[in-house]
């Protein structure tokens, strides 16, 4: 690759969009390249800055209410439309355009637990899984470097967690990214064990000291496998089509931070 | 009612990433409100079709379109010129080193200057930077091709660093010289 070539892909190559072959081919470029290297180092400090800096808005208490009373005010005169359309396009209509005109009934009703319809986590994980997997949305972060990944990981949450390469073992790391579980953002690293992907996704828990010794509970949703393990005061729940031995072997592990390799 | 209780679970979660959303669309607080209010309610009704997906990307996807038709609704004339216009803004506010005192921090001048950026390109940073969506989710929530998030991402941050002021407030870093 020239430099003409490289110049247009730094954006998304920073941005971990370029596949790997075109990834690697930018980096080779940027070792022999002082200029493309400069421009490269020149978008990650703006990227940096962009992430440290701009504010992100939280909805004032005052609008959350608001759009409670409105939204329970109109779930009283609206049936949610079960429609079956792939694609979201006809939200563009103004189909509500007369639903803020309904007349506001402040319905008392309460017990909206967001929790009342929690999903089973071994049902959400995997969802979430096949769903990364399927979209071609596995990694945000690509590397094996943990002082990468751990950086990258720590930006985008309150916490952080410990992140360990475990090729050793036979488990490299491949990457991570953020995924959503129960409502608030997890960290999921992502390994690989041979031919399969390992998930995991790494959250506060506060209770871990009292679990740490407690054998991980084993569940199969799907043909997939979920694992989970508690130890470095944080829940470490993995799932995979590896096999449940090695998956429930590997998140202990994890979670004690000794894995061993399975053979 | 159980319709209300999937609305806090699918949506009222995501109302903090939504109200992000107009809030630097429209660039004002009040107005964020009335498309966050909107979006919420489009949401409510056409909560049946999320079967599966992100509900972040899907809300944002309604948020988004609820801003722009506020836009053509409240500002037709902004609505048309969107595209292009607020940049020449940006380069010409930012011409000598007096003005770059005015500015109390650079954290400011950043958002500033993200905030004068087109509309497209700003809400690509946003949807890229703040939230942390990839390209394919991008493209989904934006409705366009990822070809061209990947163009506007770039071209927004080309327009970043070659204002002068994110250059002096850089200090010795040097834009993209091309």
């Amino acid at each position: 690759m020239n430099c003409d070539e490289v110049v247009v892909l730094l954006s998304p190559e920073i941005d971990g969009e370029i596949d790997g072959l075109r990834s690697h081919a930018i980096g080779k470029h940027l070792l022999s390249c002082a200029a493309c290297r400069s421009r490269c180092h020149s978008l990650q400090s703006l990227r940096q800055r962009l992430r440290d800096e701009l504010p992100r808005h939280a909805a004032p208490p005052a609008t959350r209410d608001r759009v409670r009373h409105t939204t329970e005010a109109a779930a009283t005169h609206l049936r949610p439309t079960e429609r079956p359309a792939a694609r979201w396009s006809w939200f563009s209509g103004g189909a509500l355009s007369g639903a803020l005109g309904i007349s506001l009934l402040w319905v008392a009703s309460t017990g909206m637990l967001p929790t009342q319809n929690r999903q089973d986590l071994a049902t959400q994980v995997v969802g979430v899984h096949t769903r990364a997997t399927l979209g071609n949305h596995l990694i945000e972060v690509a590397s094996s470097d943990r002082h990468k990944v751990k950086p990258w990981l720590s930006a985008r949450l309150d916490y952080a967690i410990p992140v360990t390469d475990w090729a050793d073992a036979g488990y490299p790391l491949v990457g991570a990214r953020i995924d959503r579980l129960d409502g608030n953002s997890v960290a999921t690293l992502v390994y690989r064990y041979r031919d399969h992907v390992i998930d995991v996704f790494v959250r506060p828990d506060p209770e871990s000291e009292a679990k740490s010794d407690s054998i991980p509970a084993l569940r199969t949703v799907r043909g997939f496998n979920v694992a989970v393990a508690h130890g470095a005061e944080m829940q470490w729940v993995a799932t995979s089509d590896l096999n449940g031995t090695e998956l429930e072997a590997f998140v202990t592990g994890l979670a004690r931070g000794t894995v061993k390799s399975p053979s | 009612m159980p319709e209300h209780a999937d609305f806090e679970r699918l949506v009222m979660v995501h109302l903090d990433a939504g109200y992000n959303l107009a809030r630097w669309l429209a660039r004002d607080s009040q107005d964020a409100e009335d498309v966050v209010q909107d979006a919420c309610l489009r949401a409510m009704k056409y909560m049946g079709s999320l079967k599966g997906q992100d509900g972040r990307a899907w809300f944002l996807t309604i948020v988004r379109r609820a801003f722009y038709d506020w836009l053509a609704h409240n500002r037709p004339a902004q609505a048309l010129r969107s595209e292009g216009a607020d940049i020449d803004a940006l380069i010409d506010e930012a011409d000598g080193p007096e003005q770059m005192l005015q500015h109390k921090t650079e954290r400011l001048a950043l958002a500033d200057a993200v905030a004068a950026l087109p509309l497209s390109f700003r809400e690509a940073i946003v949807l890229r930077e703040i939230e942390g969506l990839s390209y394919k989710e991008i493209a989904r929530v934006a409705d366009v091709p990822i070809g061209t998030v990947m163009s506007r991402l770039a071209r927004a941050r080309r327009l970043l660093q070659a204002s002068t002021m994110l250059r002096t407030l850089s200090g010795a870093e040097p834009g993209v010289q091309q």
